[in-house]
C-alpha cells in the first residue's frame, strides 16, 4: 500500500501580466491581463513507506508546488494526490498532525526565542504527551549537537544550526513522513554533511518516510536511493540514481591530456569530441568502462601526463535529455 | 553627481507608483469619502447658519479639501524611509554614492508628492469642486502667494517628517515618531480645525508654531482672511521656521553620519 | 477545534514575550498612538466647545462616541488588523505556508500567535475617556442598559475583526489586498461622527457593505435614546445582530478564500 500517490497531478497558476513602459504602466491602472502559468504538468508516482525520495530540479520546476499539494497547502488543478490515504488538502488537519515539514528557506521558529519555546509550542500543537516529547527532544538534541544553543534565541543563530533546530522541531512528533524542501540550501560544507547524515540515519533506522527537493545531487546520492526528476513541471525520471544516465543515455567524458602531441588517436571505448593536440576529449560509450579499460586500449606507447574522467553535470543531464525529448516529439508530427 | 541626476529620480518614484493601481484607486476613494465627510461635519456644524466668526460654509468646504488632503499630504513614506535607512544602517549604501542624500530624498519624494497630486488629490478636487463646490482664491494676490505658502508648507512638513526619521537612528523605532508627529499635526496644523475657530489664547500660541505653516497659513491665505501686510509678514515668518528645521535636520543628519561613519553602520 | 483552542494560551504567551523583548519600543508606541488619538479628540472637543454641538450630540455624548468607537476598534484590531495585514506580506514570502501546515486552525494560529498588546495604550485611553463620559451623559443606566452596552462592544469588536479577516483573506487569492485597509480606514474616520450628518447615500454603506455604522454609532444612540437614521426601532437588534452577522460572513470568506489559496505562484 503507497503512503503517497499521485495521479496525473497538474497546478496552474494566474498570474498578472505587468505592461512594460510609462504607457504600459497608465494603461495598466484601467486593466489587468493575466498569463497561466502551468507549475505541474501531468505527474503521477507512488511512495511506499519508509522510502527517501529525492525530487530533483532545477528552479521553478515544480517541486515546491508538488511538495505544497501533497502537504495540503495547495490543491491540484487536475489529478489527484493520495497521502496515508486520504486527500491532503480536505483533511489538513488531521494529515498535518501525520507530516513534518521543513521549509528550507523560511524558518517556522520564533526569531526572537530560545530554540526551545518553539519546540515547546509544539509540543500542544501537536498535541504530543510528556513523556514521548521529553524522550524524542533528548534524543533529537544529541544527534544534531543541539545542546550548546538550545537555549539561545534564534536570531543568534548560524544557518547550520537553525537549520538543525528545523529539522529537529518537524521530527519531535514521529511524523510518518517528513517532507524537506531545500533542506541544505545555503549551508556550508560542513553543516550540509551533518544534515545528510542525519536524514539518512532517520530514514534508515526509524523507518521515516523522507521526501525531499533540491537541486543538489549530492543531497540525493547521500539521503535517497530513489529520485524523481522533473523539468518544467513534467516528469523527466523516476527511478535509482545510478540508473539516471543510463536512462537520460548521456555519457561520461574523458580528457587525456600529453607531453608531446601523439597524432590522432582513436580509442574502440570512447568517441572523439574535441582534438586540441595536446587534449584530447572524448565521450565514453558505455557504463562499465574504467580508467583501466582505457589505459590498457592506449598502451604505453604515449607520452601521457594526465587522465581525467568527468561526471555530467546534473543540470547538463537534464537539459540534454529535455532537448532530446523536445526533439523527438517534433520529429514525429 | 550632476545636478540633472536628481529631476530623473523625482520620475522615476512618479512612475514606480503607477504600478499600484488598486492602491492608486484605494487611496483616492478612501479621499473622496474622507472629503465628503468634512463637508458633512461642517455642514452640520454650521446649521444652517449663514456664516460664524465670518466663516461661511463654502469658504470652509474649500479649506477642508486644502487643508486636508492637498497640503497634508501622506508624510509617514518619508519618515519611515529616512528611519528605515538610519536604523538598520542601509544610508550607508548612500554614503558610498557619489550623490547628497538630503537632496536625493528631497527629490524622490517630490515625485511620490506629485504622483498623489494627479492621481488622487486632482480627481477628488475635480469632483468636489463638480457636486459641492469649490470657491477660487480671494484675490490674484491671494492666489500668487498661495503658491508660495504651499511650497514652504511642503518643505516644513518634509523636513519635519525628515526629523522625526532621523531620531529613530538613537531611538530605534521610527513607529513611535509617526504617532508624535501625528499627535502634533492633528491639534497644531490646523488640519482638522482652523485656528480661528479656537479660543484666542490657543490661536495665538498655535499661529506662532511651525505646524500652523502645514496647513492652517496657505489655505487662510487663498481663502484672503490674511491682508497684504500680514500675508507677507506670515511668509516671512514661515521661512525662518523653515530654515530652523532645515538646520536641525542638516545638523542630526551629520551627527547620524558621524556616527555611523565611526561605528561603521 | 478544541485542540486550536487549547494552543491559544500557548501561542498568545510566546508573542506576548516576543514582544517583552522589545519592551521599551513597545511602551512608547503605546503613549505616542494614545496621544495622538487624544489629540484628535481635543481638536474636535475644541470644535465642540465653539459651536455646542454636531448633529445634535454634545461633548459628554460625543465623547461616549468617541470612547466606544476606540475600544471597540481596538479590542477586535488586536485580534486582527496587524495579522491580517501581514498576510499580504507572508504570502509573498512563502511564510503562509507554514501556517497551512499545523494541525490547528490557520485563524487561530494567525491570530492569537499574533495578539496585538500594542493596543494598549487606545484601550487605556478609550476606558479612561468612557469612564468620565458614562458619568456625563443623561442615561438611566441600569443592570439591563449596561449588558446591552457591553454586549453591543463586544458586537461591534466582533464587526472589526471580521471585516480585517475578510480583507486579510482575500490577499490570499488576490495576493494584494493592503490597499482594501485604506478603503477601511476610510469609513472608519467616519465612524466616529454621528451618521446622521452625513448624506442618505453614506449612511446606507455605513449601515451595510461597510457596516462600521455598527461600530459606534448605532449602539451609542440607542444608549442614549438617539434616534437612529434608516433603522429606527431596529436598531437595538440590529447593533446585537452586526457582531455575530459579519463574523460569519468573515468565517465563509476565510473558508473560501483558504480553499482558493494560490501561495506566491509557482
Amino acid at each position: 500500500m503507497a503512503i503517497i500517490a499521485a495521479s496525473g497531478v497538474e497546478k496552474i497558476f494566474r498570474q498578472p501580466k505587468r505592461q512594460a513602459g510609462f504607457g504600459g504602466a497608465i494603461r495598466g491602472l484601467f486593466s489587468q491581463e493575466f498569463t497561466e502559468v502551468r507549475a505541474v504538468d501531468g505527474i503521477s508516482f507512488e511512495i511506499q513507506p519508509g522510502e527517501a525520495v529525492g525530487y530533483l530540479g532545477p528552479n521553478g520546476a515544480g517541486k515546491s508546488t508538488m511538495i505544497k499539494m501533497m502537504t495540503g497547502i495547495l490543491v491540484p488543478t487536475t489529478g489527484t494526490v493520495e497521502v496515508l490515504g486520504r486527500e491532503p488538502h480536505s483533511h489538513r488537519i488531521t494529515n498535518a498532525a501525520e507530516i513534518g515539514v521543513v521549509f528550507g528557506q523560511r524558518s517556522q521558529l520564533w526569531w526572537d526565542l530560545p530554540v526551545r519555546d518553539s519546540f515547546d509550542l509544539n509540543r500542544h500543537i501537536y498535541d504530543i504527551p510528556a513523556p514521548r516529547f521529553a524522550d524524542n527532544l533528548a534524543r533529537l538534541t544529541t544527534m544534531l549537537d543541539m545542546a550548546g544553543y538550545i537555549d539561545r534565541p534564534v536570531r543568534q543563530l548560524s544557518l547550520g544550526q537553525r537549520m538543525r533546530a528545523e529539522i529537529a522541531m518537524a521530527l519531535l512528533h514521529d511524523p510518518k513522513i517528513l517532507f524537506l524542501d531545500e533542506p541544505t540550501i545555503g549551508l556550508d560544507v560542513v553543516a550540509k554533511d551533518v544534515v545528510r547524515k542525519f536524514l539518512a540515519d532517520v530514514n534508515r533506522n526509524s523507518g521515516t518516510t523522507i521526501i525531499l527537493t533540491t537541486h543538489d545531487l549530492v543531497d540525493i546520492e547521500e539521503i535517497c536511493p530513489r529520485l524523481i526528476m522533473v523539468d518544467d513541471g513534467k516528469l523527466l525520471f523516476d527511478g535509482e540514481l545510478n540508473r539516471l544516465r543510463t536512462a537520460l543515455g548521456s555519457r561520461r567524458r574523458l580528457k587525456l591530456e600529453f607531453g608531446t602531441d601523439p597524432g590522432p588517436i582513436t580509442l574502440k571505448t570512447a568517441q572523439l569530441v574535441t582534438d586540441e593536440g595536446l587534449a584530447k576529449h572524448f565521450l565514453l560509450e558505455s557504463e562499465q568502462t574504467s580508467i583501466l579499460d582505457v589505459l590498457t586500449e592506449l598502451g604505453s606507447v604515449h607520452d601521457l601526463t594526465d587522465i581525467k574522467l568527468e561526471e555530467p553535470d546534473i543540470e547538463e543531464v537534464i537539459r540534454t535529455f529535455y532537448q532530446n525529448k523536445l526533439t523527438s516529439a517534433g520529429a514525429r508530427p | 553627481m550632476r545636478a540633472a541626476a536628481y529631476p530623473a529620480f523625482a520620475l522615476t518614484a512618479f512612475q514606480s507608483r503607477l504600478v499600484y493601481r488598486n492602491q492608486v484607486w484605494a487611496s483616492a476613494f478612501g479621499d473622496l469619502v474622507s472629503i465628503f465627510a468634512r463637508v458633512a461635519i461642517w455642514t452640520a456644524l454650521f446649521a444652517g447658519a449663514s456664516q460664524v466668526d465670518g466663516i461661511t460654509l463654502p469658504e470652509m468646504v474649500t479649506y477642508s479639501l486644502l487643508a486636508g488632503p492637498l497640503l497634508y499630504w501622506e508624510y509617514s513614506r518619508v519618515l519611515y524611509d529616512v528611519g528605515d535607512a538610519v536604523r538598520t544602517g542601509d544610508v550607508a549604501v548612500f554614503l558610498l554614492k557619489p550623490l547628497h542624500y538630503p537632496s536625493y530624498l528631497l527629490s524622490t519624494h517630490f515625485g511620490h508628492f506629485a504622483f498623489e497630486c494627479v492621481a488622487i488629490v486632482l480627481p477628488v478636487g475635480l469632483i468636489v469642486g463638480f457636486t459641492v463646490g469649490l470657491l477660487p482664491p480671494a484675490s490674484p494676490f491671494h492666489g500668487l502667494m498661495f503658491f508660495a505658502y504651499w511650497a514652504v508648507s511642503w518643505l516644513i512638513l518634509f523636513t519635519l517628517a525628515c526629523l522625526c526619521g532621523l531620531l529613530a537612528f538613537w531611538l530605534l523605532t521610527a513607529f513611535s515618531l509617526e504617532w508624535f508627529l501625528m499627535a502634533i499635526m492633528s491639534l497644531f496644523s490646523g488640519a482638522i480645525i482652523p485656528l480661528w475657530f479656537l479660543p484666542a489664547p490657543l490661536a495665538t500660541a498655535f499661529g506662532y508654531m511651525p505646524f500652523a505653516w502645514i496647513s492652517y497659513y496657505p489655505s487662510a491665505v487663498y481663502l484672503g482672511k490674511l491682508d497684504v501686510a500680514a500675508t507677507w509678514a506670515h511668509l516671512g515668518i514661515g521661512l525662518v521656521w523653515l530654515a530652523v528645521l532645515t538646520a536641525a535636520v542638516l545638523a542630526l543628519w551629520a551627527k547620524a553620519r558621524h556616527r555611523l561613519i565611526v561605528q561603521g553602520g | 477545534m478544541p485542540r486550536s483552542l487549547a494552543v491559544v494560551p500557548h501561542l498568545v504567551r510566546m508573542y506576548v514575550r516576543t514582544r517583552m523583548e522589545y519592551r521599551g519600543a513597545m511602551l512608547l508606541a503605546w503613549f505616542a498612538q494614545a496621544l495622538s488619538y487624544a489629540a484628535t479628540y481635543t481638536a474636535i472637543a475644541l470644535l465642540l466647545l465653539r459651536f455646542g454641538n454636531l448633529g445634535g450630540w454634545d461633548w459628554s455624548e460625543m465623547a461616549l462616541l468617541l470612547s466606544f468607537h476606540l475600544l471597540a476598534y481596538s479590542i477586535g484590531a488586536s485580534l486582527s488588523f496587524t495579522q491580517f495585514r501581514n498576510i499580504e506580506e507572508q504570502v509573498r514570502l512563502g511564510t503562509f505556508d507554514a501556517v497551512l501546515i499545523k494541525p490547528v486552525s490557520p485563524w487561530v494560529y494567525l491570530v492569537f500567535s499574533g495578539l496585538n498588546i500594542g493596543y494598549a495604550g487606545h484601550i487605556i485611553l478609550a476606558v479612561g475617556l468612557m469612564a468620565w463620559a458614562v458619568t456625563q451623559v443623561a442615561v438611566d443606566w441600569s443592570v439591563l442598559t449596561a449588558l446591552y452596552f457591553l454586549a453591543s462592544l463586544i458586537s461591534a469588536a466582533m464587526v472589526t475583526a471580521a471585516i480585517m479577516t475578510m480583507i486579510g483573506a482575500t490577499a490570499l487569492v488576490w495576493v494584494r489586498s493592503k490597499h482594501l485597509f485604506s478603503i477601511f480606514f476610510g469609513f472608519w474616520e467616519l465612524a466616529r461622527y454621528p451618521l446622521n450628518i452625513f448624506p442618505v447615500p453614506l449612511q446606507i454603506l455605513m449601515l451595510t457593505v461597510a457596516p462600521l455604522g455598527f461600530l459606534a454609532f448605532v449602539p451609542v444612540a440607542v444608549t442614549l435614546g438617539k434616534p437612529v437614521p434608516l433603522l429606527g426601532d431596529w436598531a437595538l437588534f440590529g447593533s446585537l445582530a452586526a457582531g455575530p452577522l459579519a463574523v460569519t460572513l468573515g468565517a465563509l470568506h476565510w473558508r473560501h478564500c483558504i480553499r482558493n489559496y494560490q501561495g506566491a505562484g509557482g
